[in-house]
């Protein structure tokens, strides 16, 4: 079996009476592109903020490469090798798509709170890493644009350019297709599958179009109401009667 | 030539501008002909000083500061009690009311970091209040609600000294300023700076970029107590006066204003308020008493003119021109509303309709 690269062992979280999410696990191997998936309401995002460190769960664990990061804070979580997208692009508006991505590297390279400018080397060695994160995501001619003029898929891939500036070994992306028309989500999805086939990354997802999910993920986790329904490879899922009775509904399993 | 040689070209054109300002050609000079003194001139530099360290907070940093006339008024007392009580040079008592305010930057610092936005705002009103407090009931001390006046040391070292007339103060000021107007370049322009900006703009993203927000904004915190405690220490030895009004909020409130005039988030947009603002102040303030309305009205025309400061709005028009039209991407339309089902806020207007 491959090796464990985050996991997450019972994890709950309340927000006043309400239960978001209800005693939930996973387990991502390493290499693999994994899929949260759930109507709306079903705590998927909620789920998915307290992997990332934007909620401390009520319950539970959340290991990262065998260590304890339930309650660690977000930003040393991406020390660690972690990186998320929001469902909202997270983004500088007013910076060029170049400045927003050399925050990213600035902070990789251990940088960020040096008042002196790096050297030419080291500036060469800055600008050849935004490039090749721009040739990833096919930006190089909106380089100098303030990513606020950018279109919405634009702007979810600079973000998730920025998510890779930072050289992480396990992506998180919430819900990176919504708000996309049919030609941009299939970039989305091609870019998806570029982070694992070309970068090796381990990406998890959340998202609520069957259709993506089975096409692109490895295993899938299906949440309703805060619990876990049901877990497995796209075929187990999309044989699973609980989900096609639960929350699928029998056409959308029939078109794939 | 680029945009930055103009801008160094701009810059050293308006420091010559402020150092000929007082030199007298005859009987004749730029200051006589407007019927200023030199002394307001300092007074200038100081409150643009002051003005800056808001700015590197809220105009570069994002965090909005109502309490940086405490660190102005912990370098104005800082150096008239070491002046009064020590009988320390000037030097000394400038280096002593700055290291006041960082100290109390480095204090209340932790509490502020706490908060954000408009709770971080009352929280540093609330600390200047504290300073302002103190300065007034410690009356054996500070003098209390009179204040307290203290005489201007002699600036040297051993074997040399000079008194400080009105105009030779001015030049050392302008010194000062300069130093203080490069470090400040330094600063906003270094990967340290860029990320305090990109604080401002989304402080989330930074921190989901795998850095601590809250020690960049403490190190701007104590940053900003620094320039703004220099600047009280050196407006005190420039009036010999050291009073609580130094610490409260009517003074933090000028120096937002002062900022805003002239342009948040831009080096020199706090010169120019605080050139509008210090002189406008003098000059209307001989013709009438009741001079705070006009300075009122002056800014409330200024902010709804140019919404980023006089400045600012400036430098914002030629960076748009430099930049081109706005782009329009070839893609393929981008919301799902324009293919049928709306998302986000088109979605919660739709519900909201169809309730």
């Amino acid at each position: 079996m491959a090796e464990v690269l985050l996991e997450a062992k019972g994890v709950s979280k309340h927000f006043g009476g309400v239960v978001a999410v209800n005693n939930v696990s996973v387990t991502v191997e390493k290499g693999s592109i994994y899929a949260v998936i759930g109507p709306n309401g079903a705590g998927k995002t909620t789920f998915f903020n307290t992997l990332s460190g934007f909620y401390i769960p009520d319950g539970g664990q959340v290991i990262y490469r065998g260590r304890d990061i339930t309650t660690m804070p977000n930003w040393q979580r991406i020390q660690l090798g972690m990186s998320r997208t929001f469902q909202t692009p997270s983004i500088f508006p007013e910076l060029s798509v170049y400045d927003n991505l050399l925050i990213g590297v600035q902070s990789q390279k251990k940088l960020a709170f040096r008042l002196r400018l790096p050297s030419a080397s080291r500036q060469r060695e800055i600008d050849s890493k935004i490039d090749e994160l721009l040739g990833f995501v096919n930006l190089r001619h909106l380089k100098d644009r303030p990513v606020a003029e950018l279109s919405h898929g634009s702007q979810r891939l600079c973000e998730i350019a920025m998510s890779l500036s930072v050289d992480p070994r396990l992506v998180l992306l919430d819900e990176p297709m919504a708000g996309l028309a049919e030609a941009e989500t299939e970039r989305i999805m091609n870019v998806i599958r570029d982070l694992h086939d070309r970068l090796g990354l381990t990406v998890l997802f959340v998202e609520h179009n069957m259709r993506v999910v089975l096409s692109l993920a490895h295993r899938i986790a299906v949440l309703d109401r805060g619990n876990m329904l049901a877990e497995g490879t796209p075929s187990e899922i999309s044989s699973n009667a609980a989900v096609r009775e639960a929350y699928l509904g029998q056409e959308v399993i029939s078109h794939v | 030539m680029s945009r930055q040689t103009q801008g160094y070209i701009a810059a050293i054109a308006a420091i010559a501008l402020l150092a000929i300002f007082p030199v007298k050609f005859g009987s004749f000079s730029l200051l006589s002909l407007l019927h200023l003194d030199v002394s307001i001139l300092s007074e200038m530099l100081l409150f643009a000083i002051a003005a800056m360290s808001v700015n590197l907070l809220l105009g570069y940093t994002g965090q909005m500061s109502f309490g940086n006339a405490a660190y102005f008024g912990l370098g104005a007392y800082g150096a008239g009690l070491s002046i009064h009580y020590l009988n320390v040079h000037f030097i000394a008592a400038t280096l002593i009311g700055t290291a006041a305010a960082i100290l109390g930057a480095l204090i209340i610092g932790p509490f502020l970091l706490r908060r954000r936005g408009i709770y971080f705002s009352l929280l540093t009103l609330a600390f200047g209040q504290v300073f302002y407090f103190i300065a007034y009931r410690a009356n054996q001390f500070t003098g209390g609600e009179d204040g307290m006046s203290f005489p201007r040391p002699y600036v040297g070292f051993a074997g040399w000294h000079t008194n400080l007339h009105e105009a030779t103060f001015y030049y050392l000021m302008l010194i000062v300023f300069v130093a203080v107007l490069t470090a400040f370049w330094l600063i906003v322009r270094s990967p340290f700076g860029r990320t305090l900006q990109a604080i401002r703009q989304n402080e989330l993203r930074v921190r989901y970029l795998g850095l601590d927000t809250n020690k960049f904004i403490y190190v701007a915190l104590v940053v900003s107590a620094a320039m703004a405690g220099l600047a009280g220490a050196l407006y005190g030895l420039l009036i010999m006066f050291a009073a609580p009004l130094m610490l409260d909020w009517h003074q933090s409130g000028d120096f937002v204003m002062i900022m805003i005039l002239g342009g948040a988030g831009t080096i020199w947009g706090p010169v120019v308020g605080s050139l509008i603002y210090v002189i406008g102040k003098d000059i209307i303030s001989t013709l009438t008493q009741t001079w705070q309305i006009y300075i009122g009205a002056l800014f409330v025309i200024c902010v709804l003119a140019f919404p980023r400061g006089l400045l600012g709005t400036l430098l914002h028009a030629i960076a748009r021109r430099d930049v081109g039209a706005p782009i329009v991407e070839d893609t393929m339309p981008h919301t799902a509303w324009e293919t049928g089902t709306p998302t986000g806020a088109a979605a919660v207007a739709v519900e909201q309709k169809e309730l």
